[in-house]
């Protein structure tokens, strides 16, 4: 899975990282007019976030909704020294409230819904080897993650003929795929195989939030050590994650505290999970070897200074009600009912898809979507009708999901 | 067709078969199953009438049954056990009282009450090889085979899902691109049931029609005019609307009266020519619910039957 790249693009990064805290102004220079660049990027993308096919980009540019008004700015003084230096101050202070913007969204996630979990969140990708290795001559890949329709060709290896691979970028979640190897829609045999909906034979893999995480978490390291970078990437990290050089940079350390605030990687990530695995498909990216660069990170003791120091804390709150004005203030203060993972409730879902059209017929193996792990292992019940209770547990079996639903009486 | 022609046809249907065979032995039962799938258990202790419900509002016909006593798989609730019922209620109308506080773990003494034989509760693990799941349904006479595991820690039983007759054979028609092969009319494959067949016309009481289905232990009675010409079928899954409700004193209805029971979504009949060829009763299957062909000739005459597991027969067994 791309590790040995990670580890070897680390490194190389930490030399970079190095170079920059050292650097001439001039230095300083390039980087910030491919600041720029990415920064006008993220403003394309804040136009079309919905369906941006260009996942990358969006990564990169995440939730700085409030930085939209500052950003035309940037891009007019590419490679401006002096818009260099006014940077540090704004765009630090931007990145503190896209947070609290994106604390938001964690607290009205039944609004949001399932449909489009934070789209502004940063797309977490995971490189995955796909390979074929039951012969042909031109071999395809095509799946859930192209909605189908794009069929991505794979590269024959070297020494080994009959086999061909390819590398991609993939959201966590299960990916459905198959093969088209020479013109015939094939199936391999080396992978995990299931039925779909409509019960065909499709191999899938589930890419974990443990691999995602790890890359989030590596990307996040990676964007805090180019400096010129971080305000593009608002939800930093864990709280016990630290920059590596904050003295030759006030500002970062400075966001580190207020970055620190809103989601730990994990919760974003469960987040990010809660799409559907069908609409995860948009945003497939090939895997380009050593350019995605990953430093290595460390851990540190610190507690955010938002959660020790009362004023900071205080401020925090004040700027989240700020931040509320288009909902009902002080939402903040009322916790959720349910954990908001806990009430996607797949079984809901089947009963609506199959009312309409007849398509519950179609489906007479009960397929269901692919449950959020969070829900896993958790019992739901239905209100007790005509002296009937019906419990509902979704548990995995080996590398599936079963959900038992099961009728009993009243004693 | 020239017997060249006629030959290589021959050898493809044999060579099909052969690879659809290996197929159903590399891959498993848990293989079939879709990633993230739904199955509803019952317990035991559920009232009859109250299972009916449950079976119709999620548009199944069959759900395994969980005994929490015992903690253990206690077999299939099928259409049979409602026609068992209805048998017993038929010939004691005095016991409606017991019919209407049956508890599905009282189905036992129903069958032993009108004197037949229990259903085999035969099951298989999930990752044992299909085409071991299909023999053993064959064996059976049974048209689904429940895939049980054990939990590694407790050690108890683990009902996994149901698999059918007719989700291997959609399964083989959309995932085996042999199937295409399968060229021969499936008059020459002796695959066929012909000869008499039970049928009924649209005026025998519906009573005898779960009488005949039980006596010939099939799933579905065809239903015949004067002529023999074939105009509906009465299924063993039509019971559960008959009895809908816990009524079971509508027996006396014809069966032309009981079928207007049927929910409006009711596939149709299939029917198909000795002259079809497999690969299309395969398309069918693929497409469309059907869990069985009637055979008719061209004054649409009925001849003959052919079910799942005719199909499935020929396609574990044959052309070796």
């Amino acid at each position: 899975m791309g590790n040995t790249h990670s580890k070897r693009a680390m490194s190389e990064n930490m030399k970079d990282v190095s170079m920059v805290d050292v650097s001439s102004a001039e230095d300083e220079d390039k980087k910030g007019s491919q600041r720029a660049i990415v920064q006008s990027f993220s403003k394309l993308d804040i136009g079309d976030h919905g369906s941006s096919g260009a996942p990358l980009m969006r990564r990169r540019s995440t939730l700085i909704f409030d930085d939209e008004d500052e950003s035309p700015r940037h891009e007019e003084n590419v490679g401006d020294q002096a818009d260099l230096n006014e940077f540090g101050g704004p765009s630090s202070e931007s990145s503190s409230s896209a947070s609290v913007f994106h604390q938001r969204q964690q607290q009205t996630p039944p609004a949001q819904g399932s449909e489009t979990p934070a789209p502004e969140s940063p797309r977490v990708m995971v490189p995955v080897e796909i390979t074929w290795q039951q012969g042909g001559s031109k071999v395809y890949v095509t799946g859930s993650f192209t909605g189908w329709r794009k069929m991505i060709g794979l590269v024959p290896v070297a020494d080994q003929p009959g086999v061909f691979h390819i590398k991609l970028q993939l959201p966590p979640g299960t990916h459905r795929f198959r093969f088209i190897v020479d013109n015939e829609l094939r199936f391999s045999d080396y992978l995990a195989t299931a039925t779909d909906q409509m019960g065909n034979f499709v191999n899938y893999l589930e890419i974990s939030p443990q691999d995602s995480q790890q890359q989030l978490q590596q990307q996040q390291q990676q964007q805090q050590q180019q400096p010129l970078q971080y305000p593009q990437q608002p939800q930093q990290s864990q709280p016990q994650e630290q920059p590596q050089h904050p003295a030759n940079y006030p500002p970062r350390s400075r966001h580190a505290e207020a970055g620190t605030e809103p989601l730990s990687a994990r919760s974003k990530l469960a987040l990010q999970i809660e799409e559907e695995p069908d609409d995860m498909g948009d945003g497939y990216s090939r895997f380009h070897g050593g350019a995605e660069a990953t430093p290595a990170y460390s851990y540190t003791t610190d507690i955010p200074a938002v959660f020790t120091d009362s004023s900071v804390m205080e401020q925090y709150y004040l700027t989240l009600d700020q931040q509320q004005n288009n909902q009902q203030s002080m939402a903040w203060l009322t916790p959720p009912q349910l954990p908001p993972h806990l009430e996607n409730v797949i079984l809901n879902n089947y009963s609506n898809s199959s009312d309409p059209g007849g398509s519950g017929s179609e489906n007479n193996s009960g397929a269901l979507p692919i449950p959020n792990h969070v829900v896993l292992n958790h019992l739901a019940t239905s209100s007790i009708k005509h002296n009937t209770l019906c419990v509902a547990s979704i548990v995995r079996y080996k590398r599936k999901y079963a959900t038992q639903i099961l009728y009993s009486p009243l004693q | 067709m020239s017997t060249a022609a006629t030959d290589s046809v021959l050898i493809e249907q044999q060579l099909a078969v052969q690879s659809i065979r290996r197929f159903l032995k590399s891959k498993t039962s848990y293989d079939v199953l879709p990633v993230s799938y739904r199955l509803i258990v019952m317990d035991t202790s559920l009232l009859v009438k109250k299972s009916l419900n449950i079976l119709l509002q999620n548009n199944i016909v069959s759900a395994p049954l969980w005994d929490s006593n015992t903690s253990k798989f206690a077999g299939l609730l099928t259409s049979s056990d409602f026609i068992n019922v209805i048998q017993y209620y038929f010939s004691n109308p005095d016991k409606f009282e017991l019919v209407d506080k049956l508890q599905l773990d009282g189905l036992k003494d129903i069958e032993r009450a009108i004197g037949v034989r229990p259903l085999d509760t035969g099951s298989i693990h999930p990752f044992k090889p299909l085409y071991d799941a299909c023999c053993k349904m064959i064996e059976s006479r049974s048209r689904r085979i429940p895939l049980i595991d054990q939990d590694e820690e407790t050690h108890r039983e683990i009902v996994v899902s149901v698999l059918t007759q007719y989700r291997i054979l959609k399964f083989v028609a959309l995932n085996c691109r042999e199937t295409r092969h399968l060229r021969r009319p499936i008059g020459e494959l002796g695959i066929i049931t012909e000869g008499k067949l039970l049928s009924c016309n649209m005026h025998t009481p519906v009573i005898d029609v779960i009488q005949l289905l039980t006596q010939g232990g099939v799933s579905s009675v065809p239903i015949v005019d004067e002529q023999c010409r074939l105009v509906n079928v009465y299924e063993a899954v039509d019971v559960l609307g008959l009895i809908k409700g816990g009524m079971y004193n509508d027996l006396s209805l014809s069966v032309g009266e009981a079928l207007m029971r049927r929910p409006d979504d009711f596939e149709g009949v299939y029917t198909c020519t000795k002259n079809d060829k497999l690969f299309t009763i395969m398309d069918t299957i693929r497409k469309s619910r059907v869990h069985r062909f009637f055979v008719v000739d061209e004054q649409g005459l009925l001849t003959g039957v052919l079910t799942l597991s005719d199909i499935l027969k020929y396609i574990l067994f044959e052309e070796n």
